[in-house]
């Protein structure tokens, strides 16, 4: 697979606004899911999100969260992005509201790659100027471009 | 009355000298205490100064009530949590530590100096104890943050290895003028009797003065002056009881301090204050005391001792003294390198004097070499030594200022006042992005010299001065949030540090397994994180303790107590 097929365009929203945690996540599990399945399976994703949120808060410091979770009845990863108009709380450890949320779930098989593809994305979100430049990119395809960089060595690996 | 002025005259002039040349020292990493050191010689009989100054006896009254002033702010700050992780090792190096160290450099000093045993020994007895104070305040001029364990052992073992010294001094100094031997049951009796009517009586005046200040209303200015005093009174107390005044002040001090009530905050400032005016006073004291020139006669193995007190019989003494605890070697080797010597073997080399041995002053030069070469060698690379060896943990920054309101609820609730910083998450953003939004009440902003409210539509700008009103301990997220610099990659940035994702101290090893696919062993399934990372760790855990799990690590990210709060989340291909 590739990362444009991890992230899809119509996975990445860049000026929304809600009002809660909850919502976000809801949205964000409505993104992740199939569309022939549609909501049942959105609902299993927002339960497993929902479990990760409950070992502790998935925001990561400066107004970034990232929700992810194992589901049984995908085959691939998937992402989804979703960025905001106006902070929400998370829970932040930094207290900060988010504004950013990536979404990814992975298949319940391969915990590897969820583990690779998580860290990558901790990595470019941990540099200043990265993050800099996905907040502020203006488009949906500019954000999507930009995933497809960060995550290209990864899809590669997961392709071999 | 000529004489009168002049007096002052000088005293001022030498301490305004010290205190601006100590501000420029901050910023090189150099000790303050050298400076004072080295105004005090340069303005004594051998310098430019030509103030002679012999008065043994003065400058043993000076020292004494410096030492009882600055162990009774050690007691003070001395945070009684600390005595979970870092209590017992710090006994440990207190005693056994300082004897190993005592007994080491007495050998050496026998040898080389061809001093009588017990010369030796009490050569060894008076460099035995080490000064914190300086570990810290370079600490803090360099933004450093140590693990816990480490620092708080470093703190309370030079908080109590000082009376272990003066002990053993004073032991080794009756030993010799009574003609008697070490091995006298009297020993025994004086130690019991030094130590335990100290302890007790130390701690008996620290609830009374705890009670005291608890129930009258004074002046704010007032408190740290009644504590100074009252502690001044324990302390000579306890010594016309045949107990150790030291010891006394230290644990007088330290009662006091649990008790974190109205105005403390304002006292530890005023005590910081008098605590430094007691060191550099004796400092300056004991700098025009010293005749440069002399000193310079026993250079040779006075450097010779320093060196072997540096680099042999610290590191034995600590590694003996930490065998039990389970330190790891990084911890262990910085602790030893930072044994700081102070102003209390300085102090200690003058009741020689006092006691009437002869060749007395040989052990004032040869402390001073000691304590010199220390404060140079040692004080000079201890950011350096922590940084190498990794027992620092990411640093909490400080805002602009701070003032407890006193208001009867909990948590804490403070002003405080920040600046923006350029290029920080604060410059530019709204009044949403603000972190803990809820809890936090912007009470005002000061820009261009004027005071505007923060409305609806408000955006921060580099330069504000923000006032706020929250809870003490969302400040250090707060402060972050206005001063950390986006673009500068800290030398320890906290997501490297712990991992880019937090977990609750709380939740259970079986829910992280099955949320990350990862094995953890089968004992350690039904635990919580708090409760696993405890398991595996050899020692009560400190922020920053890392244990790895399958393909994760977890590292101590904050604590509550005992309770592991905060975990950080590290996966193996982040790093």
């Amino acid at each position: 697979m590739n990362t444009a097929e991890l992230f899809p365009i119509h996975h990445i929203r860049i000026d929304e606004l809600y009002q809660s945690r909850k919502r976000v996540l809801e949205v964000l599990s409505g993104l992740l899911a199939d569309d022939e399945l549609g909501g049942q399976q959105a609902t299993r994703i927002f339960e497993a999100l929902v479990a990760r949120e409950r070992l502790g808060c998935t925001a990561i410091g400066h107004g970034i969260a990232v929700p992810h979770g194992r589901v049984d009845d995908i085959l691939t990863p998937r992402g989804a992005l979703i960025r905001l108009r106006e902070g929400v709380d998370f829970g932040a450890p930094d207290g900060a509201p988010v504004t950013l949320v990536i979404g990814l779930v992975i298949p319940e098989d391969c915990p590897e790659q969820h583990l690779e593809i998580l860290g990558r994305l901790a990595r470019h979100l941990n540099d200043p100027d990265e993050r800099e430049t996905i907040m502020e990119a203006q488009s949906a395809e500019r954000v999507q471009a930009l995933m497809v960089e960060w995550l290209k060595d990864s899809a590669e690996a997961t392709a071999s | 009355m000529d004489a009168t002025n002049s007096f002052i005259l000088l005293g001022a002039l030498l301490l305004f000298t010290s205190i601006l040349a100590g501000m420029a020292s901050s910023r090189f990493g150099f000790p303050l205490l050298l400076i004072f050191l080295g105004v005090g010689m340069l303005a004594g009989q051998d310098g430019v100064g030509g103030v002679v100054f012999d008065d043994f006896q003065t400058a043993f009254l000076i020292g004494n009530l410096a030492l009882a002033i600055i162990l009774l702010d050690g007691g003070l700050r001395t945070h009684i949590r600390t005595f979970r992780v870092a209590l017992r090792p710090a006994v440990s190096l207190a005693t056994v530590g300082v004897m190993i160290t005592a007994g080491a450099m007495g050998a050496l000093a026998t040898w080389l100096m061809g001093f009588d045993w017990y010369y030796g020994l009490l050569m060894g007895a008076i460099i035995g104890s080490t000064d914190a104070a300086a570990v810290f305040s370079l600490l803090k001029g360099s933004g450093t943050r140590l693990n816990e364990r480490v620092g708080s052992t470093l703190e309370i073992e030079s908080g109590i290895n000082d009376p272990m010294a003066i002990f053993l001094t004073i032991t080794l100094l009756e030993v010799i003028s009574a003609g008697q031997s070490l091995l006298d049951p009297w020993i025994l009796v004086f130690l019991v009797q030094q130590f335990g009517i100290g302890a007790v009586l130390g701690v008996a005046f620290g609830f009374l003065l705890r009670e005291v200040l608890r129930r009258i209303e004074l002046a704010e200015g007032l408190y740290a002056l009644l504590i100074a005093s009252g502690g001044l009174l324990s302390f000579a107390l306890i010594n016309e009881l045949g107990g150790s005044g030291f010891l006394g002040v230290y644990l007088t001090g330290l009662v006091i301090g649990t008790a974190r009530n109205r105005g403390t905050f304002h006292v530890l400032r005023i005590m910081d204050g008098l605590a430094w005016l007691a060191q550099a006073g004796m400092f300056l004291i004991l700098g025009l005391l010293v005749t440069p020139t002399a000193v310079l006669d026993q250079i040779v193995p006075a450097l010779i001792l320093a060196f072997a007190l540096l680099l042999v019989a610290r590191p034995i003494a600590i590694w003996i003294g930490l065998w039990p605890f389970h330190f790891n070697w990084r911890e262990t080797t910085f602790i030893a390198w930072v044994g700081l010597r102070g102003a209390v073997p300085i102090v200690l080399a003058l009741f020689p004097m006092i006691y009437g041995i002869p060749d007395a002053e040989r052990f004032f030069e040869i402390a001073y070499v000691v304590v010199i070469t220390s404060l140079l060698i040692q004080g000079s690379t201890v950011p350096l030594a922590a940084r190498l060896l990794k027992v620092e943990v990411p640093p909490l920054a400080e805002p602009r200022q701070r003032a407890d309101l006193n208001l009867p609820i909990e948590p804490r609730l403070e002003m405080v006042q920040f600046v923006v910083g350029e290029h920080t998450d604060a410059d530019g953003a709204g009044l949403d992005r603000l972190p803990f939004g809820e809890s936090v009440t912007v009470a005002g902003v000061v820009r261009n010299l004027a005071l505007r409210k923060a409305e609806r539509g408000f955006r921060f700008q580099a330069g504000d001065i923000v006032l706020t009103i929250i809870p003490e301990d969302m400040i250090n997220d707060l402060n972050r949030f206005f001063t950390g610099e986006r673009r500068k990659k800290a030398a320890l940035a906290e997501q490297t540090f712990f991992g880019a994702f937090s977990l609750r101290g709380g939740a259970r090893i079986a829910d992280l397994a099955q949320v990350y696919g990862i094995q953890p062993p089968e004992a350690l399934q039904e635990a919580t994180l708090d409760e696993a990372i405890k398991s595996l760790l050899r020692n009560p855990p400190v922020v920053g303790d890392s244990v790895d799990l399958d393909r994760v690590s977890l590292t101590v990210r904050e604590m509550d107590g005992p309770t592991i709060t905060q975990v950080g989340l590290k996966f193996r291909e982040e790093t």
